[in-house]
């Protein structure tokens, strides 16, 4: 079977803080995979190195096998993004938007409407289809912005925190799909710190700690009998007696 | 009170803090700031010198030029940080709303907030200049200084007071929607004085002493007449002034509470048609047409862009206005040809930073444009968009052009003057966009077009885009206004060349650093 997604060595530094140092990062074909790793661990910008909308210092990213910094035409035309942030074109309706993005990669006018139609109504965005994204609410925007990532069918699909700030109802709707289309064959790799949510839905997960992977496999490799988030803190190494020491000011409600 | 003594020092040094903290790690912004900074004091020291001259004019002048000058400060005050909202965090009460701070110590605070910083000393200088400038003996000095600090206070309180009530609107989308466009009439406004000189409404003396015997009896033009006088006259001014500081102060209070515990305006979205346009019927499907049709939408939708429009077209206006003034009457084709040449240029200078407006959304361009036929196909959409716009815009100009100088024979040249000078304005845009991107704020304001720290690309881009189109349109329009028209015949065309050509060249360049590009159009604002 060969890996969706493979890099090698992958670095990044912002001024003299080193964002990602040196990632190897494996995700098998047809996986549904997390990674997960605590804040500023450096997801967020692997992710978007492996998607060509950052440059790295150093390093290999390949999908499917091509290298992502040179095959870039073949390599686009693969891939599906829901960066971090939730940044979309506020001034076109949602169903404006997903026509725009169809569009933008050649696939013809009738195709995309009648799948931007389709998602749409999976996504429980039909009534606010013709409102301004610039209107939309959180969970929205992460469903207009998975249906726009999904639109061209990908063959993997880098999702940014997709289920961060989306209510129980419409994360729901984003797992059915989701799942639907790994089932499929295709590949999901998205980001979280959320354990429950990548315990269930996972079936491979990298843990990223200070810029590198510090473990990743199957999941049940990973857990290695403990719960997600257990085999989370023992990797990302904190010791147990520094949450003991100094707070000692803390409860009791007396006010200074 | 020591308290007081605390909080004062508390929120200079949060302020402080603040400014400091925008400029560490980032050259672009601190060579910005030193540049600010020298900005500054140029301009306190200019500011003082200027005001200490009145002293050289006869007093009544004086008095006049003074009650003017103290009036446009306070109104600046208070239009200034409405439009620049957003570039001063401590200016926001909402965010210290979670603090347990009694609304006098907020009061107190914000004002020393708002204290701290640059333009307010450049302020505080500039009119302290009046008391070189118009006190006289040991009473004028003593009230002047009063006078002086009176109105500082109240240039501070106003401005407060404005921000403030107007804080919960402006924090929702309609509300900066309407301030974006506001914040043109406001440019017009600071525009006006310019234009009525330049076109001899009268005598500029007459002038000034008409609007001075007015704003005379405004709180800044009592202060300016305070120092004048420096009498008893003055004295009772000065308590007058005072109480109306006060009873801003008290008014800014109340709001400021007010705002603290009112939620914003829910904005209901509107909904749009579903219509995809005429675009579709002539354009074959595909990536072009899905640009074109996106940019028209956004033209039309995004305030940003009605600003930019609105101030292409009010710039053609202002110049048309100011030439038609200076020549004794009709002065042949030369004219319309120069004028609507120039609102090519003004309109295609819109384009000198093609991703700018896209912002942080250009990632969904970027993550679909795998080759520089990508690029150059999303340039060309961009281009023709605007052109559809600008195609009957130029006609309009060149058509009222031809017909007010009385030479409607210029009229066809004109036209053709007019896009080719679009076409040269795209192909050099096509290059700036990519070799100098910087990112368009969410809320335009009227000073700066660009994110805090990009000021220096946005200057040099729209330089650069400017020098550009001038060299390249001279060979045509010069030909033209010296008499030989048939030579705009050529100008549509030299303007499509240079149009693929820069775009060509922009996309070569522009594709093989979309990151950077993309980076640079994604500044926080």
């Amino acid at each position: 079977m060969t890996d969706a997604v493979r890099t090698t060595a992958l670095t990044k530094r912002f001024g003299a803080q080193v964002a990602v140092a040196g990632v190897d990062l494996i995700v098998p074909a047809g996986s549904f995979a997390g990674l997960v790793g605590p804040n500023g661990a450096g997801k967020t910008t692997t992710l978007s190195m492996i998607t060509g909308l950052l440059r790295p210092d150093g390093g290999q990213a390949e999908i499917d096998g091509l290298p992502v910094w040179r095959d870039t035409l073949e390599v686009k035309a693969r891939i599906g993004v829901l960066p971090e942030g939730l940044r979309l074109f506020e001034r076109l309706s949602g169903r404006e938007l997903l026509i725009y993005n169809g569009r933008l990669r050649a696939i013809p006018k009738d195709e995309v409407e009648r799948r931007a139609t389709e998602l749409l109504q999976v996504m429980d965005l039909a009534e606010a289809a013709d409102k301004l994204v610039v209107d939309y609410s959180t969970g929205m925007r992460k469903k207009i912005g998975l249906a726009a990532a999904l639109l061209h069918n990908p063959s993997v699909l880098f999702l940014d925190e997709p289920f961060e700030g989306v209510d129980p109802v419409s994360a729901q709707t984003l797992t059915e799909v989701l799942r639907r289309y790994t089932a499929s064959g295709s590949t999901v790799i998205f980001s979280s710190h959320v354990m429950d949510l990548v315990e269930r839905l996972c079936d491979w997960v990298s843990v990223m700690s200070r810029g590198q992977i510090v473990a990743q496999g199957p999941l049940a490799e990973v857990r290695a009998g403990r719960s997600l988030n257990q085999a989370f803190l023992d990797l990302v190494g904190r010791s147990p007696e520094q949450g003991d020491t100094g707070l000692t000011w803390l409860g009791s409600g007396e006010q200074r | 009170m020591s308290s007081v003594a605390g909080t004062v020092a508390l929120f200079g040094g949060l302020k402080l803090r603040l400014l400091a903290g925008n400029l560490r790690g980032d050259l672009a912004r601190k060579l910005g700031f030193a540049f600010t900074l020298v900005m500054a004091v140029g301009l306190a020291l200019l500011g003082f010198f200027l005001m200490s001259l009145v002293r050289l004019a006869p007093a009544d002048v004086a008095a006049d030029i003074v009650v003017v000058v103290f009036t446009v400060f306070l109104v600046s005050w208070m239009i200034v940080p409405l439009l620049a909202f957003g570039l001063d965090d401590t200016l926001d009460p909402s965010r210290l709303s979670l603090f347990p701070l009694s609304m006098g110590t907020l009061a107190v605070g914000m004002f020393t907030a708002s204290a701290t910083g640059v333009w307010p000393l450049v302020t505080l200088i500039v009119t302290a200049g009046a008391l070189a400038g118009l006190a006289a003996g040991v009473g004028g000095v003593l009230l002047g200084i009063l006078a002086v600090l009176l109105q500082f206070a109240l240039c501070l309180v106003a401005s407060r007071l404005v921000t403030t009530s107007l804080s919960s609107a402006l924090r929702t989308r309609r509300g900066r929607d309407v301030l974006a466009v506001a914040a043109l009439g406001a440019v017009l406004v600071f525009q006006l004085p310019n234009l009525l000189v330049n076109s001899d409404v009268g005598d500029p003396l007459a002038l000034l002493h008409g609007a001075a015997s007015v704003l005379r009896w405004t709180p800044s033009g009592l202060a300016a007449h305070a120092i004048a006088d420096g009498g008893l006259v003055g004295l009772a001014e000065l308590v007058v002034l005072a109480l109306v500081v006060v009873a801003v102060a008290w008014l800014w209070i109340k709001a400021l509470g007010r705002a603290l515990v009112t939620p914003d305006v829910s904005t209901q979205g509107g909904t749009v048609g579903k219509g995809s346009g005429l675009v579709d019927r002539f354009l074959p499907d595909g990536p072009l047409a899905a640009v074109v049709t996106k940019e028209l939408k956004y033209i039309r939708r995004e305030p940003r862009y009605r600003v930019v429009w609105f101030s292409s077209v009010v710039v053609t206006a202002l110049l048309a206005f100011s030439i038609g003034n200076q020549g004794d009457g009709p002065s042949g084709p030369g004219t319309p040809i120069a004028l609507t040449a120039m609102a090519g240029l003004m309109i295609a200078l819109q384009l000198g930073n093609a991703f700018g407006i896209d912002g942080r959304s250009l990632w969904m361009n970027a993550v679909a444009i795998g080759s520089e036929r990508g690029l150059s196909i999303d340039l060309a959409g961009r281009h023709l968009a605007n052109a559809l716009v600008a195609a009957p815009l130029l006609l309009a100009v060149a058509v009222a052009a031809g017909l007010f100088t009385g030479s409607p024979e210029a009229i066809v040249w004109a036209l053709c003057a007019g896009l080719g000078t679009l076409g040269v304005g795209f192909g050099i845009g096509s290059v700036t966009s990519v070799v100098i991107p910087y990112t368009v704020p969410e809320r335009l304001n009227a000073f700066t077009g660009a994110a805090p720290g990009q000021g220096g690309q946005a200057v040099a881009s729209s330089m650069g885009a400017l020098l550009g189109i001038v060299l390249l349109s001279a060979p045509f329009v010069v030909a033209a206004v010296f008499g030989a028209l048939w030579v705009c015949a050529f100008a549509p065309f030299y303007g499509l060349l240079a149009e693929v050509l820069g775009r060509r060249l922009g996309a070569k360049i522009g594709f093989a650093r979309l990151p950077e590009v993309l980076a640079a159009v994604s500044k926080p604002t």
